[in-house]
């Protein structure tokens, strides 16, 4: 437990001190701002731009739209800014070799992958829910009203998969050597689950279901059982990587 | 048109210069680099909006920060 | 009581035979100087005592206890200290040490107690600057004093003193020495100069296993060689004393280099005097007689020969 906290305050620390929390705070509560921001502009822009002669009918935006921004900026670029901000999670420290003397002191190495997880979790958590503050906000001034069931849940799902791709990156970087191993792994993970989804229909049970279908779930489009379990089996599959992960690396020759 | 939206804009593109300027003055402040020299990453950090300042810290930063 | 005890340690890369049945055992209180040339396998060894290597067959203890591949709990008799000590770069020293006491379990008191003793030890007191701007010899410093940290009772250096100047490796071995009052040391180097000046038992690693083990003072005795070694005032002087040296029967053999005369023989005190007489009978005036005391590198390189 000392390793743990010891080790998981190591980590904010460096978050803070390599940039991370700056990036991640600014990027995601640019994402708040400018979702609803776009939504509501886009009449006036695509009016802007239309061609000439052509009457381009627009019907006016409402909530949804602003989500609809919300939930693609994150499921796209966010997915992007996180994996750049955390590539180097556990990669890093194992490249340059900076975990041998904590390991030397005693510290266990099922606390190195738990404090990890936990940092990454945290700090995830807390720049989601500026995102998610700073969108709700905005929304609520640009389109007064937002009544719609299931918003908690689908604004959950997005931050489910976020915890799902932490867990995933570090397993990753558990099998791989070099500083950008677990980056590259884990991108060509979300490859084969994106041709899953798209070729196969593998759908049930793919994690990525939960940041394609949380504007379908809005707008009533899609069931809320169905992603209910999509979630249930992807929160199984975090606990299971995580425990993986934590396996592998404890017989892993540093 | 665009004035109606222009204090929603303020705060965006303030982010987005302080994302931009950190990450300058980090490559002014160091001479080494993982990838790349100097040039090519103060295009990137000014030309591509806020990916270019993520990507720099990400993967361009040298190995001493 | 040993500290340590290697026994039948053996382990391979692949085909690669790095160590062979490797014994031996460590006292309490003693400075060990692990010898061998680079990728003799001295790393690996180290490596394996702290558990981040498996051993392809054999047995560790430290302190009479087993030590298991991955986490072991014998980790909390040993201080650390890589060969290449790789830190935060973006922490302060002292940020560091408090890391590192919290992980090994101490009381924050504790903790503050020892940082406060071990900065100044290592001359790191009151530098403030993060770790990424200090210099190796000051890295290596941080090194020793988050190795003493826990108060260990061996203190196992991997290569501490080879990527200094001569500067920088004379405070860590002065560092070292103090160190030594309280703890068993391991030190392993290919500098034999570093050994001869610290290490109070030898052992050395040779093509997987131990081909020397003992103190010193020992091995240095066993090994030694009765070798005289004459300067004359000039080559001709030299030249002189060799052809006349060359013709005793008590001389192994004997060597010139410029002025100085080297002379391997039995028994030296009593047939080093024939040679004074020698040189007083045929008038050769020199500048300097000596008994040569055996070196550890040249018991090195007889042993790896």
């Amino acid at each position: 437990m000392n390793g743990f906290t010891a080790f998981f305050k190591k980590e904010l620390l460096e978050a803070i001190r390599n940039y991370r929390v700056l990036i991640l705070f600014s990027v995601t509560a640019i994402f708040g701002m400018m979702s609803p921001l776009t939504a509501k502009m886009m009449p006036d822009i695509l009016a802007n731009v239309g061609v000439e002669g052509m009457v381009l009918k627009i019907p006016e935006p409402t909530f949804i739209d602003a989500f609809t921004q919300f939930f693609k900026n994150f499921s796209q670029m966010g997915t992007v800014v996180l994996l750049l901000v955390f590539g180097g999670l556990l990669s890093q420290d194992l490249a340059k070799g900076t975990l041998i003397i904590p390991l030397s002191k005693g510290l266990s190495r099922h606390a190195v992958i738990l404090a990890k997880y936990a940092s990454a979790l945290t700090l995830w958590t807390l720049s989601y829910a500026l995102a998610t503050l700073i969108n709700y906000g905005y929304t609520l001034y640009f389109f007064q009203t937002i009544s719609v069931s299931h918003l908690f849940f689908s604004l959950f799902c997005l931050w489910l998969f976020g915890a799902f791709l932490l867990a995933f990156l570090l397993l990753a970087s558990v099998v791989t050597r070099g500083a950008f191993g677990g980056l590259l792994v884990t991108a060509a993970g979300l490859g084969i689950l994106l041709i899953c989804q798209a070729i196969f229909r593998m759908d049930p049970f793919n994690p990525l279901k939960l940041v394609s279908e949380n504007v379908a779930l809005l707008t009533g489009k899609a069931a809320f059982d169905q992603l209910l379990n999509t979630a249930w089996s992807t929160c199984a599959l975090i606990l299971s990587t995580l425990i993986l992960a934590m396996m592998l690396f404890k017989k892993k020759s540093i | 048109m665009i004035q109606d939206y222009l204090p929603f804009l303020i705060p965006i593109i303030a982010l987005e210069l302080i994302l931009a300027l950190t990450a300058l003055i980090h490559i002014f402040r160091h001479r080494s680099f993982r990838f790349a020299n100097r040039f090519i990453w103060i295009a990137i950090v000014l030309f591509v909006q806020i990916i270019g300042p993520i990507i720099y810290f990400a993967i361009g930063r040298g190995e001493d920060s | 009581m040993n500290i340590l005890e290697m026994r039948h340690i053996s382990k391979n890369f692949g085909k690669h035979l790095v160590l062979n049945d490797l014994n031996f055992t460590v006292p309490e209180h003693s400075i060990f100087g692990l010898i061998g040339k680079n990728g003799a396998g001295k790393t690996t060894a180290m490596k394996m005592i702290m558990g981040f290597l498996k051993p392809t067959s054999g047995k560790i203890l430290v302190c009479g206890e087993n030590v298991a591949y991955g986490n072991t709990a014998t980790n909390r008799f040993i201080g650390y200290l890589p060969d290449v000590p790789e830190f935060y770069g973006y922490m302060t020293a002292k940020e560091y040490l408090v890391m590192c006491g919290r992980i090994t379990g101490l009381k924050k008191l504790q903790i503050h107690e020892r940082v406060q003793e071990l900065l100044p030890l290592v001359g790191l007191d009151g530098i403030k600057r993060e770790i990424h701007s200090f210099s190796r010899g000051m890295k290596q410093r941080l090194g020793i004093a988050q190795a003493l940290l826990n108060t260990p009772k061996l203190l196992i250096c991997d290569e501490a003193t080879s990527a200094l100047d001569p500067q920088g490796r004379k405070e860590i071995l002065d560092l070292l020495s103090v160190a030594a009052d309280q703890t068993t040391v391991i030190f392993s180097t290919h500098i034999l100069s570093d050994v001869e000046r610290i290490c109070d038992s030898i052992g050395l690693l040779h093509e997987g296993t131990l081909a020397l083990h003992g103190k010193l003072s020992e091995v240095k005795n066993t090994y030694r060689k009765e070798a005289v070694r004459i300067e004359t005032i000039d080559e001709v002087q030299a030249r002189r004393l060799f052809e006349h040296l060359r013709t005793l029967s008590f001389i192994q053999s004997v060597e010139t280099s410029q002025c100085a005369v080297t002379v391997q023989l039995h028994d030296p005190q009593k047939n080093g005097l024939k040679i004074i007489d020698l040189l007083s009978d045929e008038q050769i005036p020199i500048t300097n007689y000596q008994l040569l005391e055996p070196t550890l590198e040249n018991v090195f390189l007889d042993v790896i020969k």
